[in-house]
């Protein structure tokens, strides 16, 4: 849920399974934003989807952000909290943007001991999302589907996978999206979004409807993890609430052929 | 191979610098766009009275001098009045400054915590009042308070300001939702500011009283109690 549709959701209450919102939105102290969370939360489960906190950066993972974080899960009591397998501060500065680790032991060992932290001061599991990239750091020893499997299984973390990512970074940096799947279990939650074509790379600006290479791979992920609950996100010229709800659709047809082809 | 904190670093001195990979503009654009946007987001009159293109570049000046050091980009632009003054390209808007201070005053409100009802139960001459959340004073040599109004998305009046109607006292508030700015008269803001500073109830009505003959102490306490601005 974003600002532009909150007249929608205090006032017709749209028929969807829950409402996802950016956790740093809502870190405010008072005002409107946490107003309608509230009354929103009468009627929804709420999820709720961090962009600050950044895991994977080695210096500035912020115990204050942390503990907003912890005070707005014990005041709205989500069904849901997720974070980006990403980095986004240094010692001097914030860059407020979700950054790309290498597939490496050495970040692995460093977001399975933040996840940890997170768990302890939130007292639940969360589920973390793997993100887009537009260069590779290198590094990698090993596919991103085997990390993100690895941090759930030493954590108890689940993923949130994003669709949509797996096939950005595939045309980006020529991670091939299927493999990834194959080595990803503990899928708890699902992404899907829109990207935009700028030359040679794919850029992840939830602007757009979910591509059709993208459908693809979420019907391929289906198959593999069954009905997982699946959110679309929308960030950049956020259209009428009409058009969220005909992509949510698309994914629920999806799901229930799946489902029928199963039973 | 690079270790992970060498990498982060190196990271952070491309995203400053310039060329590189490809995607290291794509960061660079998502980087920069997003601080400017939360700038933009906290200072709308600024951005109207200077024009997009030249907020971008501040924007782009401002978060290379002063980090952001939040993870919530609402905290992102706390430096930028005192940064506007002190950038030559602003010196023929002397007012900038103010109009940007007032703006964050504005932006900490609509996410200051909400004013709790406040009853007068207990209240007395040595009672110690203080500012509710929300709320900020401000006082400039310019017209502040007719500023904000004609800057105002929803404002369909004539929108010539007099720069010379100056100077002007201003609270910031948030009666509900909406942060807002107005006027006040030398004896409220003397009242309001020494509520601000946990003087006494009693010394805070003297104080304005001195300063301003008109000033109505009884119709003060209970209009600025009742608008929710001051609490115990």
């Amino acid at each position: 849920m974003r600002a532009r549709h909150y007249g929608d959701f205090l006032g017709a209450r749209p028929a969807i399974g829950w409402v996802e919102v950016h956790s740093e939105n809502y870190f405010g102290a008072g005002g409107y934003d946490r107003h309608v969370l509230e009354r929103v939360r009468r009627d929804y489960a709420v999820s709720l989807h961090g962009v600050g906190l950044g895991l994977g950066s080695v210096h500035g993972f912020s115990a204050a952000h942390l503990k907003k974080l912890a005070e707005l899960a014990a005041w709205i009591d989500p069904v849901l909290v997720s974070e980006h397998l990403s980095w986004g501060a240094t010692s001097s500065r914030h860059l407020n943007d979700l950054l790309p680790l290498p597939c490496s032991a050495e970040a692995l060992a460093l977001v399975a001991g933040r996840v940890e932290v997170v768990q302890d001061a939130l007292r639940r599991r969360i589920l973390v999302e793997n993100i887009s990239a537009y260069v590779d750091p290198g590094a990698n020893e090993m596919q991103e589907g085997e990390f993100l499997s690895e941090l759930a299984r030493r954590t108890g973390c689940g993923v949130l996978l994003d669709v949509n990512n797996l096939y950005v970074n595939q045309v980006n940096l020529g991670r091939d999206a299927l493999t990834q799947m194959e080595k990803l279990h503990s899928v708890e939650e699902i992404h899907l979004a829109g990207h935009l074509a700028r030359g040679d790379l794919l850029i992840d600006h939830h602007g757009d409807r979910v591509a059709g290479p993208v459908w693809r791979l979420y019907e391929a992920a289906l198959e593999r993890f069954g009905p997982v609950p699946t959110l679309i996100e929308w960030d950049t010229d956020i259209p009428a609430l009409e058009v969220l709800l005909e992509e949510a659709a698309k994914a629920g047809a999806r799901m229930e052929a799946r489902h029928a082809l199963s039973a | 191979m690079l270790c992970l904190p060498e990498m982060q670093s190196r990271f952070a001195a491309e995203l400053f610098a310039r060329g590189g990979a490809p995607g290291m503009a794509v960061y660079r654009g998502n980087v920069f766009g997003n601080w400017s946007q939360a700038l933009a987001g906290a200072y709308p009159i600024v951005r109207k009275i200077v024009g997009e293109e030249f907020f971008d570049g501040l924007a782009r000046e401002y978060a290379r001098v002063h980090p952001s050091i939040s993870g919530d980009l609402n905290e992102h632009g706390a430096q930028f009045p005192d940064f506007a003054a002190a950038v030559p390209h602003t010196q023929d808007l002397p007012y900038l400054p103010d109009v940007a201070r007032m703006e964050w005053l504005a932006h900490q409100a609509y996410y200051a915590q909400d004013a709790a009802p406040f009853g007068f139960e207990g209240l007395d001459e040595s009672s110690r009042l203080r500012l509710t959340p929300p709320c900020a004073l401000l006082a400039s040599e310019w017209p502040l308070a007719r500023i904000w109004t004609v800057h105002q998305d929803d404002y369909e009046g004539a929108i010539d300001v007099d720069l010379r109607s100056g100077p002007d006292r201003i609270l910031v508030h948030r009666p509900r939702w909406r942060a807002l700015v107005r006027s006040l008269a030398p004896g409220d803001y003397r009242f309001l500011q020494a509520a601000a500073r946990g003087e006494t109830l009693g010394d805070a009505l003297e104080a304005a009283a001195a300063d301003d003959p008109d000033f109505q102490p009884s119709l003060a306490l209970a209009g600025w109690v009742d608008a929710g601005v001051i609490a115990l």
